[in-house]
């Protein structure tokens, strides 16, 4: 055992990555004394996280495999600036195993795990041959790639329909298949391998049985690297739509002390077996037995993360960058404590009125929810245009309450309170889901959105009959908007506009 | 003055008449008086007290949508699109130009860039066959023809950032 002298404290640490997640690790940088180095595309000049940033340098055009995705340029602006560590974020260049290794060569800490836990671990073929190693329950089938399509005949044979491809490297729902009888296998086959070659630059596709309605739940795991390891409760992301989480909370409904101890050892045994360190996040399937199956390992900060600190009380931006400089933790398993519940939901760029298509553009309007148990982690600003490369999440609403019951609730609220103008946005679709009696009964698994989302089940937005009366307020509002703009022409009185002597009087715009 | 607003799919009109002070109004909306006090809180913002009920409205952009599309409100939640009367008839004749003689126009559903176009200038389509692909933030698009037809043009270039709205080709 050492007894080491103090750790020595980063002084700069670069952010590789954009939007909400580059801000939350900025302020936890900020509140350690750390300076942070921002880096940033052609597209991302005016976004808050280079606004933010102590320091920021250009990669280049907008396109990710120009810019956020090239590792080299991003190692070269650390060794530039001096900075001692590289903060991945999520996405991007995360869960890179070679990007890892070239900031150990370079001498540069990379927060996360080292090179070779990620790729044991963030392979889910090699997490799948690790979890059976430690004697982990997971989803039948392979535990390699497929070799061919013949072999994956075969194997869906085995274990029988419906099974799902996935894409090794795989994650965010891309690469991904379910097939429900052999007729579909060859084309599913073919499109997850080339969809798994472009968003990931691997091929390699494996095969699993589809578990039927399971809830998505998941083990938040923190390992320092002195061989201690903690896990800080489960999150469940049942709420999903085409494989991406919507909504994600923290505890699960359905999880109690004695299953939650089980996958919680369960993921610890996971991870110490192949030396991981820092965060991570083990996925499981539950079924509705409340069975759980492994099924992969998140070698990274999650963007769901923040319902995981409230309930535990803990900073994991802080505690990653503890372990990253060599501490141990300063908890105990007993140490850790689940108090309320916290929900969180993705504000996303896109019109849930209109087959969800993406929404990229200015944002003419913004007004944003505070008050007690409201955090809102976002990237935008009122003026900011949301660029078309990336992906469409602008920020994340979480309420955090002592019961589920009033954690929904106050997301309600929040939600009244939250404006966004000028693209589409998914906030009416979270209204719409926090009001339905099965999401408030905790009646959720994987298929739940697509349910509420089928056809046969009318909006309760769409269609709204109530009486004229109701909106009132907003026709007299749009009728005092127009009188403004249009009021040279057409106010009678003398005033060019009475609307605009009211401003004026006010002292708020001229 | 007075307005007509169409609004969640009805047409009200109003009158609003400065009142004794520049923020009350004496409102008349379809027949019925109402006193309004409002008070601009900034740009956009506008905070209304209607018989002791207090109201937030707030207006989606400052300048008009360049798309030509409605302007709209934030209320209780909503967004509710809405059009004054004389805008309506304009609209009303630029969404019929274009649409004559069985010309379809094939247009961008969403801002993004055009990554693959699928049919060439002169070849015929099907009804519902692919046509251009367009991506915004990690999603494809394919835009279908709305008939079966001839390629009449082919705007759409790969690579070119698009607008919502724009015409991507023409279908005979």
């Amino acid at each position: 055992m050492r007894s080491n002298p103090p750790s020595p404290a980063f002084r700069k640490i670069l952010i590789a990555n954009r939007g909400e997640i580059a801000l939350r690790i900025q302020r936890a940088c900020r509140e350690l004394g750390i300076v942070t180095v921002a880096v940033y595309s052609d597209a991302d000049r005016a976004a808050l996280h280079v606004l933010q940033s102590e320091e920021a340098y250009l990669l280049g055009p907008a396109p990710a495999a120009e810019s956020y995705l090239r590792g080299d340029l991003i190692l070269e602006i650390a060794r530039r600036t001096s900075a001692d560590a590289i903060h991945p974020g999520y996405g991007f260049l995360s869960e890179n195993a070679e990007f890892a290794e070239a900031c150990e060569f370079a001498g540069i800490k990379f927060i996360g795990p080292r090179a070779s836990a990620m790729r044991a671990l963030g392979s889910k073929t090699r997490a799948r041959q690790a979890a059976d190693a430690v004697g982990m329950p997971r989803t039948p089938g392979s535990t390699r790639a497929l070799a061919s399509l013949a072999e994956a005949y075969a194997v869906a044979d085995e274990i029988r329909y419906p099974v799902m491809l996935k894409a090794a490297a795989g994650g965010g729902g891309k690469g991904m298949r379910a097939v429900t009888c052999c007729e579909d296998l060859k084309a599913a086959f073919e499109a997850a391998q080339s969809e798994a070659q472009r968003a990931f630059g691997s091929d390699e596709v494996y095969l699993e049985k589809l578990i039927e309605s399971p809830r998505h739940i998941e083990i938040q795991v923190l390992a320092d690297e002195h061989g201690n390891c903690l896990y800080l409760g489960e999150r469940e992301c049942s709420v999903q739509r085409r494989h991406q989480k919507v909504i994600e909370e923290a505890p699960s409904a359905v999880v109690d002390s004695a299953l939650r101890q089980r996958m919680g050892e369960a993921a610890v045994r996971l991870v110490q077996s192949q030396g991981y360190t820092n965060a991570g996040t083990v996925e499981f399937l539950l079924d509705d037995q409340k069975n759980f199956y492994f099924l992969e390992m998140n070698t990274r900060l999650q963007v769901e993360h923040p319902v995981t600190e409230l309930v535990t009380g803990l900073d994991l931006v802080h505690l990653q960058i503890h372990i990253a400089l060599g501490e141990p933790l300063s908890l105990a398993q007993d140490d850790i404590h689940l108090r309320g519940h916290a929900i969180e939901c993705r504000i996303y760029a896109e019109d849930p009125a209109n087959g969800f298509i993406p929404s990229p553009g200015r944002i003419t309007r913004l007004l944003q929810p505070g008050g007690p148990g409201i955090r809102e982690d976002s990237g935008i600003y009122e003026g900011w245009v949301v660029p078309m490369d990336y992906d469409p999440m602008l920020s994340k609403l979480i309420a955090y309450a002592p019961t589920r019951e009033l954690a929904i609730a106050r997301l309600l609220r929040a939600l009244d309170e939250y404006v966004i103008g000028g693209i589409r946005t998914n906030l009416s679709f979270f209204r719409r889901i926090l009001s339905d009696d099965a999401f408030s009964a905790a009646r959720i698994d994987t298929g739940y959105l697509d349910r509420l989302l089928a056809p046969s089940q009318s909006s309760p937005d769409s269609g709204e009959s109530d009486d004229a009366s109701s909106e009132t307020a907003a026709v007299i509002g749009a009728a005092l908007f127009e009188s403004s703009r249009t009021a040279p022409a057409t106010v009678t009185q003398p005033r060019a506009s009475a609307w605009k002597s009211v401003a004026r009087r006010e002292g708020l715009r001229e | 003055m007075k307005l007509e607003i169409e609004i969640q799919g009805r047409l009200r009109t109003i009158e609003l008449e400065q009142g004794a002070a520049p923020s009350q109004y004496r409102v008349n909306l379809d027949g019925q008086p109402l006193e309004v006090e409002a008070r601009l809180l900034r740009p956009g913002v506008l905070s209304l007290l209607i018989a002791g009920r207090s109201h937030r409205v707030v207006l989606e952009g400052d300048v008009l949508p360049g798309d030509g599309s409605d302007p709209a409100i934030f209320w209780e939640g909503k967004r509710l699109p809405y059009r004054l009367e004389d805008q309506r008839s304009l609209k009303t004749r630029r969404a019929h130009t274009g649409g004559a003689d069985g010309l379809k126009v094939i247009k961008a559903s969403m801002p993004g860039r055009v990554v693959r176009i699928l049919v060439g200038p002169g070849e015929t389509v099907k009804a519902n066959q692919g046509v251009v692909v367009i991506e915004a933030m990690k999603m494809q698009n394919e835009l279908k023809s709305p008939k079966a037809g001839t390629v009449l043009e082919m705007r759409a270039i790969p690579g070119d950032t698009v607008t919502a709205g724009d015409v991507l080709a023409v279908i005979n």
